[in-house]
C-alpha cells in the first residue's frame, strides 16, 4: 500500500500493525540526527532512528576511478533530481533561482558537503537587536559555545586559534594546506588590507580517533573515501551504535501519526521493499533538514492538525533561507596547483561580514576561497562558458585555463521572508508516492544588493591577487544547500513552531533539531551549528526527562 | 571497435574517430594525442549502449556528416582535408545542435580522464585516491598584517 495523495493521512483503522513502543524515534541520521542519538546514547533509553537513505561504501566512492569528475552530473550531482536516486526524493525547485540540494544516506548531507566550519558569530543571534531586522533568536552564542567545542572535538575539525573575526576559541586540528592557490589569494586579501583566515574545515589533518589525515585528494563532494572529511556516518554513528542506538536504513517515514490527546504516539514508514511499517514512540525527533522537515509535517496531516502537524501557527514551511551564493571566478597566467587540496575549503574572508549601512543593505557575507577544478571540469566549464573551442586552437585555450582558474564564493545571510516556502507539490511524489516538496524563493533586495557589492569586492581582491579576467555568477543556480528556517524557534507560540530547545509548541513530544529551526541563516555554513544545536536539544531532553512532556 | 553489442557500423566508427581527431586534434608539440586516437570512440559506445535513447542522435548526426561530406568527395568525412573537415564540423554545429553539444560533452570528458592526457597535462594518470597529492603546510607568517587588526567582531 502505498502514500495517499492527500499526504499520507488515514483513519487509525487504515494503519498497519502496530510495534512495541520505543522511547525516542529520530527521522534522519544525517549531521543533526547522528548527533543527537550520541547525545541521548547514554541515557540508555531504545532508541531507533529511520533513515529513508542506505549506507556508503567508502570504497565506491567516484574518487577511486579517473570518471570521479564527470560523476559530479550524473549519481553524485548536487541535486537529487539529477542523481535520480531511488533513495532520494524529488524537489520541484522550478519557482526558485536557487535549485535544493540535499543526499539522503546515513551522513545525510555531510557525505557530499565541502565541510567548511564556521561557526556563526554573536552577533547573529541578535539581528533584531543590533540591526533591527528579522528576529533575535531566544538563545545565544554563549549557549551553543560548548556544544560548539564538543562538536568541534567530534568531527575532528581543523583550523588555526587567534581569528579576529570570532570570540576566543581552540580548534583541535592544524589549518588545512593552503596550497599556491592559497597562498596567492592570502597575498591578494593582505595587499587590500582585508581579513582573511585559515578556514575552519570539518577535516582532520592528523590521525584523530582512528581516521586518516587527509591526503588533499580534492573530492570531497562526492565523498571521501580517506575518511579524513567528518561525515556522520564515521563520527558520530559507530560510537551512537556501540552505545545502543538501533539504525535503521532503507526506511522513508511517510507519517508522524498522533493520539487523541493530541501528542505525537509514532509514525508510518516504508522499508525497502516498499512495505508500510508502524512505528509506535514516546517522543520523535525530526532531523530532515530545511526541506524534508517541513515537508513531513505538511504530510502529517489530521483531524487535530488539519494544515500539517505542529502548524497552528501557519509557520511549517514558511521563512526558507538558502544563503544566496555569489561565485567570482578568476583566470591567472601561472598555474595554481588548484586541483589539490580540500575542495570546499582553503581560506576564508569576513571582512564584510558585520552590518556596514553605508553598504547599502544590511548583514553581510563571508569570502571562502575553494580549489580550481580537475582536468575534467576544467573542460566542461570552459565549454559552457563559451572559453574553450574545439579544433585546431583547442590545446592552446585548454592550457589557458587548466590549473589557472580560482573560485570565490560569498555566502550571503538571506532574511526570513514568509513568502519564501515549502509546500507539498501537487503532483511530484517520491517513489513511495509520497508528495515531494515544492519550494518558493525569491530574492529580496537586500540580497540582491548584498550580491552585486560582494562581487565587486570578490573582483577587486582576485583582481589585486594577479588574476588577468575575472567573470561572475550571481545567485549561483546550484547552491541551495543550505536549508534553514521553515519550522522557526521562538518563545512565542503564535510567532514560532518550536520553543528555545527545539520542541514543538503544539506537540510537547515532537522535537526538531535541524536547520528547519534557525530564526536567522547567518553568513556563514550552517552544519556545525546545526549540530550544536542538536547537542544542546539533546542535553536538554536529558536534563527534562524526569517531566518531559509536562 | 568495442565487442559489445553495436552501436555503430564500420562505416560509422570510422567517421566518428576521424570526427573526434577533428574535435580535439595532436597536439604540434606532440604532448598531447588525438581524441581520436586515444580510441575515444569507444567510449562514446559504451556511453551510448548505458543510453540507448541518445543512439539514435548519434547516428543520425553522423549520418549528416557523411551526407555533406560525400557531396564533396566520395570518401566521405575521412577524406575531407584538414581544413574541410574543420568547415564541415562547423556547418554541422549549426545544423544538428543537440547532437554537437553532446558530442562535444562526451568528448571533453572522455578525452581529459585518458592516461596519456592526464601526462601530458603532467599529472600522473591515476584516480585521486588512494594517493592523493602533496602540499606543503600552509605559510602562517602571511597572516600578520590580519592578526595586527584586532577585534572584528562584535559582540551581541
Amino acid at each position: 500500500m502505498h502514500a495517499t495523495r492527500d499526504g499520507c493521512s488515514r483513519d487509525s483503522q487504515q494503519r498497519p500493525k502496530s510495534t512495541e513502543p520505543i522511547d525516542i524515534l529520530i527521522i534522519g541520521a544525517g549531521a543533526a540526527g547522528a548527533a543527537l542519538a550520541w547525545s541521548l546514547a547514554d541515557t540508555r533509553m531504545n532508541i531507533l532512528c529511520l533513515e529513508q537513505g542506505d549506507w556508503m561504501d567508502p570504497a565506491q566512492y567516484p574518487g577511486m576511478r579517473t570518471d570521479w569528475e564527470v560523476r559530479q552530473l550524473s549519481d553524485f550531482a548536487l541535486s537529487p533530481n539529477a542523481r535520480g536516486r531511488r533513495e532520494d526524493y524529488p524537489v520541484n525547485d522550478a519557482d526558485s533561482p536557487i535549485a535544493a540540494s540535499m543526499f539522503n544516506a546515513v551522513g545525510g548531507s555531510t557525505i557530499m558537503y565541502g565541510a567548511h566550519f564556521p561557526r556563526f558569530h554573536p552577533a547573529d543571534f541578535k539581528v533584531k537587536t543590533l540591526d533591527g531586522v528579522a528576529d533575535d533568536w531566544p538563545l545565544d552564542y554563549a549557549r551553543l559555545e560548548p556544544y560548539y567545542v564538543l562538536n568541534d572535538r567530534m568531527m575532528g575539525v581543523a583550523g588555526l586559534a587567534g581569528d579576529p573575526a570570532y570570540p576566543p576559541k581552540d580548534v583541535p586540528l592544524p589549518p588545512v594546506a593552503f596550497g599556491k592557490l592559497g597562498e596567492t589569494i592570502a597575498r591578494g586579501f593582505n595587499r587590500l588590507g582585508w581579513h582573511w583566515w585559515p578556514s575552519d574545515s570539518a577535516i582532520v589533518t592528523q590521525p584523530y580517533e582512528g581516521r586518516a589525515a587527509c591526503i588533499n585528494a580534492g573530492t570531497c563532494v562526492v565523498g571521501c573515501a580517506q575518511g579524513a572529511k567528518a561525515s556522520t556516518d564515521i563520527t558520530y554513528w559507530p560510537v551512537a551504535l556501540r552505545r545502543g542506538v538501533r539504525l535503521k536504513t532503507r526506511c522513508r517515514v511517510c507519517e508522524i501519526t498522533v493520539g487523541a490527546n493530541g501528542m505525537a504516539d509514532g509514525v508510518i514508514y516504508y522499508d525497502a521493499q516498499g512495505i508500510e511499517h508502524r512505528q509506535r514512540a514516546e517522543a520523535v525527533v525530526l532531523a530532515c533538514n530545511g526541506i524534508g522537515t517541513a515537508r513531513l509535517l505538511l504530510n502529517s496531516r489530521s483531524q487535530l492538525f488539519p494544515d500539517g502537524l505542529a502548524n497552528r501557527s501557519g509557520l511549517v514551511g514558511k521563512n526558507l533561507m538558502l544563503h544566496p551564493y555569489a561565485l567570482v571566478t578568476g583566470v591567472f597566467n601561472e598555474p595554481l596547483e588548484g586541483y589539490k587540496g580540500p575542495t570546499g575549503c582553503c581560506i576564508m574572508s569576513q571582512e564584510f561580514y558585520e552590518t556596514d549601512r553605508s553598504r547599502g543593505f544590511v548583514r553581510g557575507c563571508t569570502f571562502e576561497v575553494g580549489r580550481g577544478a580537475g582536468p575534467v571540469l576544467a573542460a566542461l566549464q570552459g565549454l559552457s562558458a563559451g572559453h574553450l573551442p574545439w579544433g585546431p586552437d583547442h590545446h592552446h585555450a585548454y592550457a589557458e585555463l587548466f590549473d589557472r582558474t580560482m573560485g570565490i564564493v560569498a555566502i550571503c545571510e538571506d532574511l526570513p521572508e514568509p513568502h519564501n516556502r515549502v509546500t507539498l507539490d501537487p503532483l511530484l511524489v517520491d517513489a513511495e508516492g509520497i508528495p515531494a516538496p515544492k519550494i518558493t524563493y525569491r530574492l529580496s533586495d537586500n540580497s540582491r544588493t548584498m550580491l552585486d557589492y560582494a562581487v565587486a569586492r570578490a573582483k577587486e581582491v582576485l583582481e589585486a591577487s594577479g588574476a588577468k579576467t575575472v567573470s561572475a555568477e550571481a545567485p549561483l543556480k546550484v547552491a541551495g544547500w543550505h536549508l534553514m528556517g521553515t519550522a522557526r524557534m521562538g518563545t512565542d507560540p503564535d510567532t514560532s513552531v518550536v520553543n528555545d530547545w527545539g520542541r514543538c509548541h503544539d506537540v510537547r513530544n515532537l522535537f526538531i533539531i535541524d536547520g528547519s529551526i534557525f530564526v536567522t541563516g547567518a553568513g556563514v555554513n550552517p552544519t556545525c551549528t546545526i549540530q550544536a544545536l542538536a547537542l544542546y536539544i539533546g542535553d536538554m531532553i536529558k536534563r527534562n526527562l524526569a517531566n518531559l512532556f509536562d | 571497435m568495442s565487442d559489445a553489442t553495436p552501436v555503430f557500423s564500420t562505416c560509422e566508427y570510422r567517421t566518428l574517430t576521424c570526427v573526434l581527431d577533428t574535435i580535439i586534434p595532436p597536439s604540434d608539440d606532440g604532448k598531447f594525442p588525438g581524441a581520436g586516437a586515444i580510441g575515444l570512440a569507444d567510449a562514446i559506445v559504451a556511453a551510448l549502449q548505458h543510453t540507448p535513447a541518445l543512439q539514435p542522435v548519434f547516428i543520425q548526426g553522423l549520418a549528416a556528416i557523411e551526407d555533406r561530406s560525400r557531396k564533396q568527395t566520395s570518401e566521405g568525412f575521412v577524406g575531407l582535408s584538414p581544413a574541410a573537415k574543420v568547415e564541415m564540423l562547423h556547418e554541422i554545429a549549426l545544423a544538428e545542435q543537440g547532437f554537437f553539444a553532446l558530442l562535444l560533452f562526451h568528448t571533453y570528458a572522455g578525452y581529459y580522464q585518458n592516461g596519456r592526457v592526464l601526462e601530458g597535462l603532467g599529472l600522473e594518470p591515476r584516480p585521486p585516491h588512494p594517493k592523493g597529492y602533496e602540499m606543503p603546510p600552509p605559510d602562517l607568517t602571511l597572516l600578520e598584517p590580519v592578526r595586527r587588526r584586532g577585534k572584528l567582531y562584535r559582540s551581541g
